[in-house]
């Protein structure tokens, strides 16, 4: 069966230009390959600068790779033209790390769900509260915080309230980039397992970004492993975090205090 | 060493910008000098013509421009028609005294408002900072116009300082002691207005940005360490403090600059000032483009010399420099 | 809170203040141009509630002013002539606002002319035309702001969003306008066209003089934001949505930018009230005889008028009360954006 993410050769310069006038060449991404089937969660492991945010923007045509190619659903995203694009981005929704910054910090809670579905143009007023109250209900938050402003609420209900608002389009892949980092340990095991449940009720595949290697054993089917812009190891997560091939990986287990929740294979229970 | 070579770069393409602007500005004004002539019926229309013709003003732009360049290259900078002679010495002259009026307040109002800055700032909210606050707003709401004139309301009033001029009428005849003494008198206003119309915003800004660094961790940091308070200003807190303040002389330049040119003319101080509204009235182009490319070298030139200041104080900017 | 009181109570000084100059006709007793060739260079007549006899009156009354003995232009109150001050009165007619018809003025007296500023060299009541004047010098301070605030904000957006060569040559730009003290860039601008014409022509010439002058520095700070809220996740969540540039400029950026504008007029219109008021006494703004509070001080130019009346002086403090609404005003708005600022970083959010 044809995978629905195929990243291809993936790679993104940066140039910078410093306060004197020289230019700095940062190399994100050296040549990325994965691919990831429908239905399934890939984790990219890696230390912090490995390229991980540079490859969850790029998946999520917020970034334009150097040279590469990105296959979704059987079509090459970054050659199609813009307003194309626009039709392929409900799609492919991403979560980012920290839970306030991504909620404009004016707008309330009704506001930021109904958005994409102003932007997309789908709805009419009404239809679309109506829909915003049930995305609300999907992600376990109660209806009466439709009017609070972001910082009125918590940092899993506000992180809660992003989930919402990418799945108000419906995408098929959520691009989860560092989203659990930020939240307190408890808050962290609800939102995972909300992800999980999201997963088997709507058949969600997730690319999960972090640097958490026991997050990653608990929710992944399959994990890749990334340092200074290269995979540098990817396989099943039983075999990659069991028998790891690499030292990139063998040095991230090593950094773990103690794998919560057991092998990956008690996750499904 | 490059980084000034590039600042020295920048501050002359800025230069050559203005002139250009300036000159392209004054071209396209309606009326010229010799309008005037032309309405005097002592003069005759060919002899207006030929004036015309002998200062180019029936060339293409370009040309013009050309030549003026030229003109400066050679020290004259164009021709002032109410002067009769070339403008560089003209400007040279005035600008002089413009730079010894400028020059004597930003010393007189940094010393000032160094010390008064960094005293408010370490005592920041208490009983000291808030009169110092109230002070400076009650100096900020006069007007400048208001400020100037008063002061030449009070010199007539009391007669203490002469109202106006740099010299008195028999200057020449005067020993040099005395000659000191009658430029300080004839000073002592126009510097004192200069400075009364920067200070407030100075003192200002230096609490600022030393109230800032005082209260940054690596300073409370420090005083955790018992280093007297002497030390933990002059070897800590200051130098952190210089990047702002550096910056703050070469924005301040600008507002002495205004300054210097109102008071001038107010107070009949043979600076830059007075010759310019003059030309302006007159429409005397060269002189007009000269008075304007004075302040922007003096601004430029004072910005500059923070820059040097800056790469020498501030290690931060030599090391961007060494990475690349 | 705090910060909204202080910032609410500057508000009202300030819109007082204005109201009283907008309404003019009715605050000032006579016309600014009726002139009384008779009567020049009168010094200020004060209002006195107890008279030579050491009576007391409920109703103020002044001394008419007659000269002094031996002199020509020296004059004092005239104790056998007092004039009751009339509130209320009917007098030249005026347009309240520029729209009504009217002829009621705040105070007056019957058959004689009040002077509480004194007079001028034509006889014209000084109090008139300080609040007269402040019309054109406050609406040329304020337009002068709106001008320079829209110009700075669509320049600073575009610099900001769209980056690259774009920013390149409008930051370049906005240097030259800094390379030049403010006061020169004025004078090189207002030189530069045409000197002897009409007062409106000249107000509305002044307006776009001074609007772009500065015009860079709230640009530069527009960019800052900007460019910092082009970064912010919500902007990148937006555009994950198909949002267009306008769009998220419209809905997201510039909303942002509100706080930084807000302080710069507050910031600017004082200053250019002052600009407009050194060109006009310089001779270079608006002409007689329309008032404005620059060339009510022309005058003062002359050592003749310094030395012998100084009552000339007192429009140059008229700004002040604005002045200090200004301050004030600005003062709580920074304040206002700091508390805001760090109550934005207690909540978590990243720096």
């Amino acid at each position: 069966m044809q995978p629905l993410l195929n990243v291809e050769n993936l790679v993104k310069h940066y140039t910078k230009r410093t306060v004197s006038g020289a230019r700095d060449e940062l190399l994100a991404l050296n040549g990325v390959n994965f691919t990831i089937h429908a239905g399934t969660t890939l984790a990219v492991v890696g230390e912090s600068g490995s390229g991980k945010s540079t490859l969850a923007f790029c998946v999520a045509c917020l970034e334009y790779p150097t040279s590469g190619r990105i296959w979704f659903d059987g079509r090459d995203i970054i050659q199609l033209a813009e307003n194309e694009r626009r039709k392929i981005r409900p799609k492919i929704q991403l979560i980012f790390q920290d839970p306030a910054g991504s909620l404009d910090p004016r707008w309330n809670a009704l506001e930021i769900l109904t958005e994409p579905l102003v932007l997309q143009g789908k709805f009419g007023c009404e239809e679309m509260e109506h829909h915003a109250y049930s995305l609300l209900a999907r992600v376990g938050l109660p209806s009466e915080i439709g009017k609070s402003l972001p910082m009125e609420l918590s940092g899993g209900q506000r992180q809660r309230l992003a989930i919402a608002r990418a799945l108000a389009l419906e995408p098929k892949l959520l691009i989860l980039d560092e989203a659990l980092s930020a939240l307190d340990c408890s808050v962290q095991a609800q939102i995972a397992n909300l992800l999980m449940d999201l997963q088997s009720s709507l058949g969600m595949t997730y690319l999960f970004i972090t640097h958490d290697l026991a997050m990653a054993a608990h929710l992944a089917d399959d994990v890749a492993v990334m340092n200074r812009g290269q995979i540098v190891e990817q396989g099943p997560a039983e075999s990659v975090l069991r028998q790891p091939q690499c030292e990139t990986t063998r040095f991230l287990l090593a950094s773990v205090p103690r794998l919560v929740g057991a092998s990956p294979s008690a996750r499904k229970q | 060493m490059r980084y000034l070579l590039r600042r020295l770069g920048h501050a002359f393409f800025l230069l050559s910008s203005v002139s250009i602007l300036t000159f392209l500005f004054a071209a396209l004004a309606p009326g010229n000098y010799f309008d005037e002539m032309r309405l005097n019926p002592q003069i005759a229309p060919e002899t207006v013509a030929a004036l015309r013709a002998q200062y180019q003003l029936d060339r293409p732009l370009p040309v013009r421009y050309v030549s003026w360049l030229n003109s400066v290259i050679h020290g004259e900078m164009g021709f002032s028609f109410a002067y009769n002679s070339a403008v560089a010495p003209l400007l040279i002259a005035r600008a002089r005294n413009t730079l010894l009026l400028t020059i004597t307040a930003t010393l007189l109002a940094w010393g000032i408002a160094l010390p008064l800055g960094v005293w408010s700032a370490e005592r920041l909210e208490c009983w000291p900072d808030r009169l110092l606050s109230w002070g400076t707003a009650a100096l900020l709401v006069i007007p400048d116009l208001g400020l100037v004139l008063g002061l030449l309301v009070l010199a007539v009033k009391t007669n203490w300082f002469p109202a106006g001029g740099m010299a008195a009428v028999d200057f020449e005849d005067l020993s040099p002691v005395h000659k000191i003494r009658d430029l300080a008198l004839h000073m002592t206003l126009p510097v004192v207005a200069l400075v009364l119309s920067v200070l407030p915003l100075l003192v200002r800004h230096v609490r600022a940005a030393v109230a800032d660094v005082l209260q940054a961790p690596f300073l409370l940091a420090a005083r955790g360490h018992g280093i007297s308070r002497r030390t933990l200003l002059y070897r800590y807190a200051l130098p952190a403090a210089a990047n702002p303040l550096i910056s703050l002389f070469g924005f301040s330049i600008g507002g002495l600059l205004s300054g210097s040119l109102l008071i001038e003319v107010v107070m009949s101080w043979p600076g830059v000032g007075p010759l310019l509204l003059e030309a302006i009235l007159g429409r005397d182009i060269f002189v007009v483009i000269g008075g304007v490319l004075f302040s922007t070298l003096f601004l430029v030139g004072g910005n500059f010399l923070a820059d040097m200041l800056l790469y020498w104080v501030d290690p931060r900017i030599r090391t961007e420099r060494s990475r690349a | 809170m705090r910060g909204r009181t202080s910032l609410a109570k500057w508000l009202i000084v300030l819109v007082v203040l204005h109201g009283i100059v907008a309404c003019a006709g009715f605050f000032a007793p006579y016309d600014p141009v009726e002139q009384a060739r008779g009567s020049p260079y009168l010094p200020p007549m004060r209002p006195h509630l107890v008279d030579k006899n050491g009576h007391f009156h409920v109703r103020p009354f002044v001394y008419l002013m007659k000269l002094q003995e031996g002199s020509f232009d020296q004059y004092e109150e005239d104790k056998s002539q007092a004039k009751l001050l009339r509130f209320f009165v009917s007098g030249a007619r005026y347009r309240l606002l520029g729209l009504l018809p009217c002829r009621i003025h705040l105070f007056g007296a019957e058959n004689a002319r009040i002077y509480l500023l004194g007079s001028d060299a034509f006889g014209r009541d000084q109090f008139s035309r300080l609040v007269f004047g402040g019309q054109v010098s406050l609406l040329a301070g304020l337009l002068g702001a709106g001008i320079t605030l829209l110009i700075g904000l669509c320049l600073g957006a575009a610099a900001g969003y769209y980056g690259g060569w774009i920013d390149d040559l409008l930051m370049r730009f906005a240097e030259l306008f800094l390379a030049l003290p403010w006061l020169y860039l004025l004078f090189a601008l207002r030189a530069f066209l045409p000197l002897a014409i009409s007062p409106i022509k000249a107000f509305f010439l002044i307006i776009v003089v001074i609007g772009a002058v500065g015009w860079a520095r709230p640009a530069r700070l527009v960019r800052a934001v900007v460019l910092s809220t082009k970064e912010r996740d919500f902007v990148r969540a937006a555009r994950g949505f198909g949002a267009t540039d306008l769009y998220l400029l419209r809905r997201h950026i510039l909303p942002e930018t509100a706080s930084v504008l807000l302080t710069q007029a507050a910031i600017l219109v004082p200053q250019f009230v002052l600009a407009e008021m050194t060109l006009s006494f310089l001779g270079l703004g608006v002409p007689e005889p329309v008032p404005t509070w620059g060339n009510l001080l022309s005058n003062l130019q002359q050592y003749s008028v310094l030395v012998s009346y100084w009552w000339m002086y007192l429009p140059a403090l008229a700004m002040v009360p604005f002045f200090l609404g200004y301050l004030g005003l600005a003062s709580s708005l920074q304040e206002r954006g700091k508390t805001h600022k760090i109550a934005k970083r207690s909540l978590g959010s990243l720096p």
